[in-house]
């Protein structure tokens, strides 16, 4: 394990996923044990989250977007590949509606398709990497609950006029084995107030946020870092859970908590 | 544009292609990033026209020298270096030239490192146009850096490609570019504590 301090550099190079495995464990095993830098650390995760909100606050707009994409498709149609073998042209004979529009009309729908799809996987990535880094925030030995209490009636009445919605919490003896309510705290994801409850399943650390961003259809199910994520809904409100046990552990605590919903 | 070629069409009644199928993948690979191409042409450029007009003369030279591209290596960072290339080329890029940048001291960043306790290196960071504003502000070599880091999710020996600057430029650009983001909004919101 290293004993000196982490560089500036290192740092960096650890949040942006640069260092090798082995490199990558000794600072992970340095920053369980040091304080300063594990600050340090959090500190970097959270400006690089925070920089990738701000740069994506400059998105173009539909408009370019459709114009762009027109743009292309011109290009694509008229200009051949300057590495293809030279090919003898063809000269077609085409009323032109019959095929520019239907073409464009594909075009666009291939345009609105991709877009689509690129814009819920970035989504995912995104909260996936905002739910992560605030996870890993409540790990560190300086981060307290902001309400500290396994007792579901302190813990819920704590959220009374901090969050616009209200949510049920089952009681202690209905949790999974091994489960315990450890507290919460008041949070933000995606820029919307959130209860972020903090359990412990075992001797393992599991955050659940609890927001009223409901998404039907946009369940969340992912892995960063060793760590799983998962998502569900209940009525308007949504959970996602994340910590490094097995994903059906999370499951099963994330149904326990839907149904305590209804 | 669109009116004018459905315009040139009607009036020859026939036109020329070439076969499709070679075009296809270049459409494939690139649709997904026009987004990612316009966001990083708006911040080169800081103006709507001139970042569509930028976008569209990179995608036109993307596809005329598609041949180069080498298959399974990465089409994004492959792009945005023709992005990158061409911006250098415009008026905008020009004229920020004559602005001198001090490349790359070691300074700025274990300075900021080491004047700060622990807690106060935690920043409020949920002022979004607090951050927004700050990064604004970053010299414009330290800014691309950080926003094709980051924001694009290249790695660093992608950004190295791109900027055709050494690795080592890459690394110290973003490291310095945290402190000084650090330093802009330290102030603003002081530490957490």
């Amino acid at each position: 394990m290293m004993s000196e301090h982490l560089q500036p550099g290192q740092i960096d190079a650890f949040a942006d996923h640069e260092l090798s495995p082995d490199q990558a464990r000794a600072v992970q095993q340095h920053i369980g044990a040091c304080h300063s830098c594990s600050l340090r650390v959090l500190s970097t995760i959270e400006l690089k989250q925070a920089t990738v909100e701000a740069g994506r606050h400059l998105e173009p707009s539909p408009a370019m977007l459709s114009r762009l994409a027109s743009q292309l498709q011109q290009n694509t149609i008229s200009k051949p590949r300057t590495d293809a073998r030279p090919q003898p042209k063809r000269v077609l004979q085409f009323p032109r509606a019959n095929v520019l529009w239907p073409a464009l009309a594909a075009a666009l729908l291939l345009v609105a398709v991709c877009l689509a799809t690129w814009n819920v996987r970035r989504t995912h990535n995104a909260l996936s990497a905002e739910v992560l880094d605030q996870h890993l925030a409540t790990l560190s030995t300086a981060a307290t609950p902001q309400v500290l209490s396994t007792d579901r009636h302190t813990v819920k009445p704590w959220f009374e006029g901090k969050l616009p919605f209200s949510f049920n919490l089952p009681e202690a003896s209905a949790l999974p084995p091994n489960t315990i309510l450890k507290g919460a705290d008041l949070t933000y994801l995606g820029g919307h107030s959130a209860a972020l409850l903090l359990f412990t399943v075992g001797k393992h650390q599991v955050s659940v946020f609890v927001s009223d961003q409901s998404s039907p259809g946009t369940a969340l199910s992912a892995a960063r870092s060793g760590f799983s994520i998962r998502s569900t809904t209940a009525g308007e409100l949504r959970l996602i859970a994340v910590g490094d046990v097995d994903p059906p552990q999370l499951d099963r605590l994330l149904a326990l908590l839907a149904s305590a919903q209804r | 544009m669109m009116a004018s070629i459905g315009l040139q069409l009607l009036m020859n009644n026939s036109f020329t292609i070439a076969d499709p199928v070679p075009v296809a993948s270049f459409e494939q690979l690139a649709v997904p990033l026009l987004p990612a191409l316009l966001r990083h042409a708006l911040w080169l450029t800081q103006n709507q026209a001139e970042a569509e007009d930028l976008a569209q003369e990179s995608l036109s030279k993307a596809l005329r020298a598609f041949g180069s591209f080498a298959p399974g290596t990465n089409f994004k960072a492959w792009i945005f270096r023709i992005l990158r290339n061409t911006f250098l080329t415009t008026r905008t890029a020009i004229a920020a030239t004559r602005t001198t940048f001090f490349e790359d001291s070691e300074e700025i960043e274990t300075t900021a490192a080491t004047d700060l306790t622990p807690e106060e290196t935690l920043l409020q960071l949920d002022n979004a146009a607090a951050v927004q504003q700050a990064l604004t502000q970053l010299p414009p070599p330290l800014r691309d850096c950080l926003l094709l880091c980051d924001v694009e999710d290249l790695k660093y020996k992608e950004i190295a490609g791109i900027l055709d600057l050494p690795i080592g430029t890459v690394m110290s650009r973003i490291s310095r570019a945290r402190a000084a983001l650090r330093a802009q909004l330290l102030p603003h919101f002081g530490g957490r504590q």
